[in-house]
């Protein structure tokens, strides 16, 4: 029992000692921030929870924190019904192992590799309302595209799609490796029993890729409410059109460290969301560790 | 082999149908990089005029590209080597034993995932001056390892708890050692796994600038994506070149993806022997 | 932790030998300077050459950072002991915020005597208000207004306009000709204050400023809004679907010939020049009211050169900030870098250049910046995306104004009262 206990010690120290010199010591730093007032950059007077008060309770911060998080729910909803969705059923698509499974495999997660520079200024371009593809697209079909990116109404969405668009092959690869781990022997033996894809799907698969789902779920919880790369390259920094695509992600960022040609530093009230944020999404991700986990055990 | 079904047949179709979707941006992408700016512009999704190589011998001329692709390739080379190593070492410890903390010790790595390091800069730079780490790549390289570990962590550990029990305990059984079961069992069946973790983390790693931004300042250490946002002027930023480089950088990953992509042929036949 | 550790210095020198670290040496003799302008790399090598010259032993290594990061970059290098000996520093707001944190070395006539060829407007723009002193020698102003492709209205025979009527005819003249008027689209926040700052402030004049520093008047008086609702009228001449049309995009339409009026600052010239050196190019002022009425350019200061508290070398650096105040340096500062050094006694020799000086002596500040860009909400944060949800149709001008000084009144005194 002593040596197992010291194998285990063993196997975890490296990465906990990494995390905790190079993450952890220099986060709780930062968060730190979250309890001083700032005269300039420098720390100045401790101020006890006025900070959170001031981005949870008090203009300017509360309305554009709670219009952002409100932003993000959508963005998580959406991302988990369509993106990772339609990677369900890619991923099952490839497992049949049809004539151009490698390609097709390769093809839907090669978007992933690129950055969000290239991904963002690619789609504004598609997306564009003077020479852009998708309105050329729907004129041939006669229809007038609105500016996707420049009406508040359809911006939001075009983020959405373009997310779905860099990450489908990751969510299409997550559950692939979790489809690979059914035994080949139960899927033959549902099809011997005439189940149709459908009920493939649904019934056989569906739970027992379930530990793929737990990862997926996790992450893209987490990756929705922390969403700051691709917005800030399509939208800017207030989440252009007049914050219609504002996440939290770009409010703390343009909190904590302003911005060039309009905002200022204040790592003050930034910590302070940022302190927020990490309890929020801490506490919603443990809650659905344990009931995702369940279902898992439930096997 | 199956049999081609009408609904095969649909299927089929919307898949190329999705493979153009996915795959037509490429061709954008790289058309672009024989473009300037203003044709960018004017026609974004013609052929180029010309095989214009003006982006491409901007870049070679005004950077030094072989040593920011070969300082990118170490860092992130090395960065991916010692999270895979750190992380499945943990990931198995959390997985496959039981043990007091066990579930504290995995929720820590998975905070991990939930802050943004961003806004410790200041702190990590003060970090890295006291070990001396400022202006290096290992300095750059740590950060890395650590900002990773939390979703290596994570996934490996997902992937590793639902394998089956019965291979580990035979071997037990037998007198292997717990690292032997742990090497030779074991993480063989987690390869898929290992293969998404290192992407998820690789791709992020290859692609930041911002840390090397801040951290590193001497050029012959400095990264791809830094060279490159040489390009990204204060009023106007040079898109042709930016593509160019960028196509450029997001071929090694692109590589290494399709030649990774076999592990998960290699997996589902390991897992068919089960 | 103990440096002279064996175990240490083995484990460092094992990883040097790996190619993972390495120390470098600072030459004695050799200053850094760090600019957020990665584009005059070249040029500020020709003007630290002049310096060398004169001060042999002192070699200046320029360190460009890419601009949106700038001030995270410094901000943290600041905060570590680091950073250049001599840095580009932003003004206002932007210069208060380090400055406050004692992160710059305090100017004056004693440690820079040349500090006296610089007119008081543009050392304003450098101080820190609280303290009264300067912090940075200023390198250029810059002018809002409007950039003309002349080739473009000359082909379709119309003349740039003047008045706010003129802009209708024109816009209406160049449409015929397929041609939009203004090129400028409302899908980068930042131009969208820009392109309000320009177009409005003729209608404003001087006597607003003045209101809203005595918080006579605040963004929700009736000039400002009848201001802003005339900007409105401006929609019929952007390019389709301008509410998705960006910075970069606008840009590109205006060089291309696809529209003849960028509205911009006389930063872009050199930058316009650059991408398209055959495009005829001319800056106006914004079109006046009325007929006859004054047509203020918008005019503010851009930034200046600070010298780093911390510097081991600031014996070195102020020698190099010194020079940099001098008016030779501004002379070959404007004719490297196309812009506008307000250093006295610079003569402006491009023609171009000297149109735009001399336009900027009917100018108007550039209001959200110069006052109220000192702490948040800036005025810049909550102008911009006002207006752009404004452009957009989703508010209406006395929305804009009503929350613009709504969220100042959160910190600027002037409004409290009100």
């Amino acid at each position: 029992m002593r040596r197992q206990g010291l194998w285990i010690a063993a196997l975890l120290t490296p990465a906990a000692l990494t995390m905790a010199v190079f993450v952890v010591w220099p986060m709780l730093g930062a968060f730190r921030y979250a309890f001083f007032s700032f005269n300039g950059l420098l720390p100045a007077d401790f101020v006890g929870l006025s900070n959170f008060v001031d981005v949870l309770a008090r203009a300017p911060f509360k309305a554009a924190v709670f219009a952002a998080l409100w932003h993000n729910i959508i963005v998580f909803v959406c991302l988990m019904l369509f993106q990772n969705g339609l990677a369900y059923l890619i991923a099952y698509a490839l497992l049949k192992q049809w004539p151009l499974h490698r390609v097709h495999q390769v093809i839907v997660f090669l978007p992933v590799v690129l950055s969000a520079v290239i991904v963002g200024f690619l789609w504004k371009l598609f997306l564009h309302p003077l020479f852009g593809l998708v309105n050329a697209a729907l004129a041939l079909v006669g229809i007038h595209g609105p500016p996707w990116l420049g009406n508040e109404s359809t911006a939001l969405g075009s983020l959405i799609f373009v997310n779905g668009w860099h990450f489908l092959g990751m969510a299409a690869l997550i559950f692939l490796a979790g489809m690979q781990r059914i035994p080949q022997e139960v899927m033959e033996a549902a099809r011997i029993d005439g189940a149709s894809d459908g009920v493939l799907l649904r019934r056989i698969v569906w739970p027992l890729v379930a530990p793929a789902v737990t990862i997926i779920f996790i992450l893209t919880f987490i990756g929705s409410f922390n969403w700051f790369e691709l917005p800030y390259v399509m939208a800017g920094l207030t989440g252009s059109p007049g914050g219609a695509t504002d996440v939290l992600g770009l409010v703390f960022y343009r909190t904590a460290f302003g911005s060039v040609s309009s905002g200022l530093q204040d790592f003050g009230h930034g910590s302070a969301l940022a302190v927020l944020m990490f309890l929020f999404i801490a506490v919603f991700s443990a809650v659905a560790l344990r009931f995702l986990r369940r279902r898992e055990i439930a096997l | 082999m199956k049999r081609f079904t009408p609904g095969a047949v649909a299927v089929q179709t919307l898949l190329l149908l999705n493979g153009l979707v996915m795959l037509y941006p490429f061709v954008v992408m790289l058309m672009s990089a024989f473009k300037s700016n203003a044709e960018i512009f004017a026609s974004p999704f013609a052929l180029p005029e010309s095989l214009d190589l003006t982006n491409i011998h901007r870049i070679l001329d005004e950077t030094d590209l072989a040593t920011y692709l070969a300082n990118s390739a170490l860092i992130t080379a090395s960065s991916i080597a010692v999270l895979l190593t750190f992380g499945t070492m943990a990931a198995y410890a959390i997985a496959r034993y039981t043990f007091r903390l066990r579930e504290i010790v995995f929720f820590f790595f998975v905070a991990g995932l939930m802050v943004p390091l961003k806004l410790a800069i200041i702190p990590l730079f003060i970090q890295l001056d006291v070990l001396h780490l400022l202006d290096t790549r290992l300095g750059l390289m740590l950060i890395y390892v650590a900002m990773g570990l939390p979703s290596t962590v994570f996934i490996l550990t997902g992937f590793l708890r639902t394998l089956p029990g019965e291979l580990e305990e035979s071997a037990r059984i037998e007198g292997a050692s717990e690292a032997r079961i742990m090497w030779q069992i074991m993480l063989p069946l987690a390869r898929p796994a290992m293969v998404i973790a290192g992407i998820q983390n690789a791709v992020p790693i290859w692609n930041d600038f911002f840390f090397p931004l801040v951290f590193i300042t001497t050029d012959s250490r400095k990264t791809l994506p830094q060279g490159l946002s040489v390009f990204m002027g204060e009023y106007n930023t040079d898109w042709g070149v930016l593509f160019a480089g960028l196509s450029l950088a997001a071929l090694p990953i692109m590589i290494c993806y399709i030649a990774l992509s076999r592990q998960f042929i290699a997996g589902l036949t390991a897992g068919a022997v089960k | 932790m103990n440096a002279a550790s064996p175990a240490r210095r083995l484990l460092l020198a094992t990883l040097a030998a790996a190619g993972l670290i390495a120390s470098a040496p600072a030459r004695a003799g050799d200053i850094t300077f760090w600019t957020w302008r990665q584009e005059d790399r070249a040029a500020y090598t020709e003007l630290f050459k002049d310096f060398t010259a004169a001060n042999p032993g002192i070699n200046v290594k320029i360190e460009a950072f890419e601009a949106a990061n700038y001030n995270t970059i410094v901000s943290t290098a600041l905060a570590g002991g680091k950073g250049g000996d001599v840095l580009q520093a932003r003004a206002y707001g932007g210069l208060e915020l380090v400055a406050k944190s004692g992160y710059y070395l305090p100017l004056d006539t004693t440690n820079v005597p040349e500090l006296a060829n610089i007119p008081p407007a543009a050392l304003a723009a450098e101080t820190l208000r609280a303290d009264g002193r300067v912090y940075a020698v200023p390198f250029a102003s810059q002018t809002l207004g409007l950039l003309v492709n002349k080739e473009v209205f000359a082909k379709a025979g119309v003349t740039p306009p003047t008045t706010w009527a003129e802009v209708a005819t024109a816009g209406a003249a160049l449409k015929a000709k397929g041609v939009t008027l203004i090129a400028n689209g409302t899908a980068t926040p930042w131009m969208d204050e820009i392109f309000a700052a320009i177009f409005t402030n003729p209608m404003l004049g001087p006597d607003f400023v003045a209101d809203l520093q005595t918080g006579k008047a605040s963004f929700s008086d009736p000039r400002y809004v009848a201001a802003l609702t005339k900007l409105l009228d401006i929609r019929a001449q952007l390019p389709d679907g301008f509410t998705g049309v960006d910075y970069a995009t606008g840009q590109q339409l205006f060089l291309s010939g696809r529209a003849a009026i960028f509205a911009g600052g006389s930063f872009e010239i050199a930058n316009f020049r650059k991408q398209n050196p055959k495009l005829d190019l001319d800056f106006i002022a914004p079109p006046a009211p009325t007929a006859g009425a004054p047509q203020y350019v918008t005019r503010f200061f851009d930034g200046g050169y600070a010298v780093n508290a911390k510097s081991p070398n600031q014996a070195d650096a102020l020698k190099l900030v010194r020079y940099m105040a001098t008016p030779a340096y501004g002379n070959k500062f404007a004719s490297l870098l196309g812009n506008i050094s307000p250093i006295k006694g610079v003569v402006i020799t491009d023609p171009l250049l000297a149109k735009v000086s001399a336009l900027g002596d009917t100018s108007m500040p550039y209001i959200t910046l110069a006052m109220f860009r000192f702490e948040s909400p800036t005025g810049s944060e909550l102008m911009s995306n006002a207006v752009q949800k404004m452009m957009g149709g989703t508010e209406t001008p006395q929305q804009v104004g009503d929350e613009v000084t709504t969220g100042l009144a959160k910190w600027y005194k002037p409004f409290q009262k009100n």
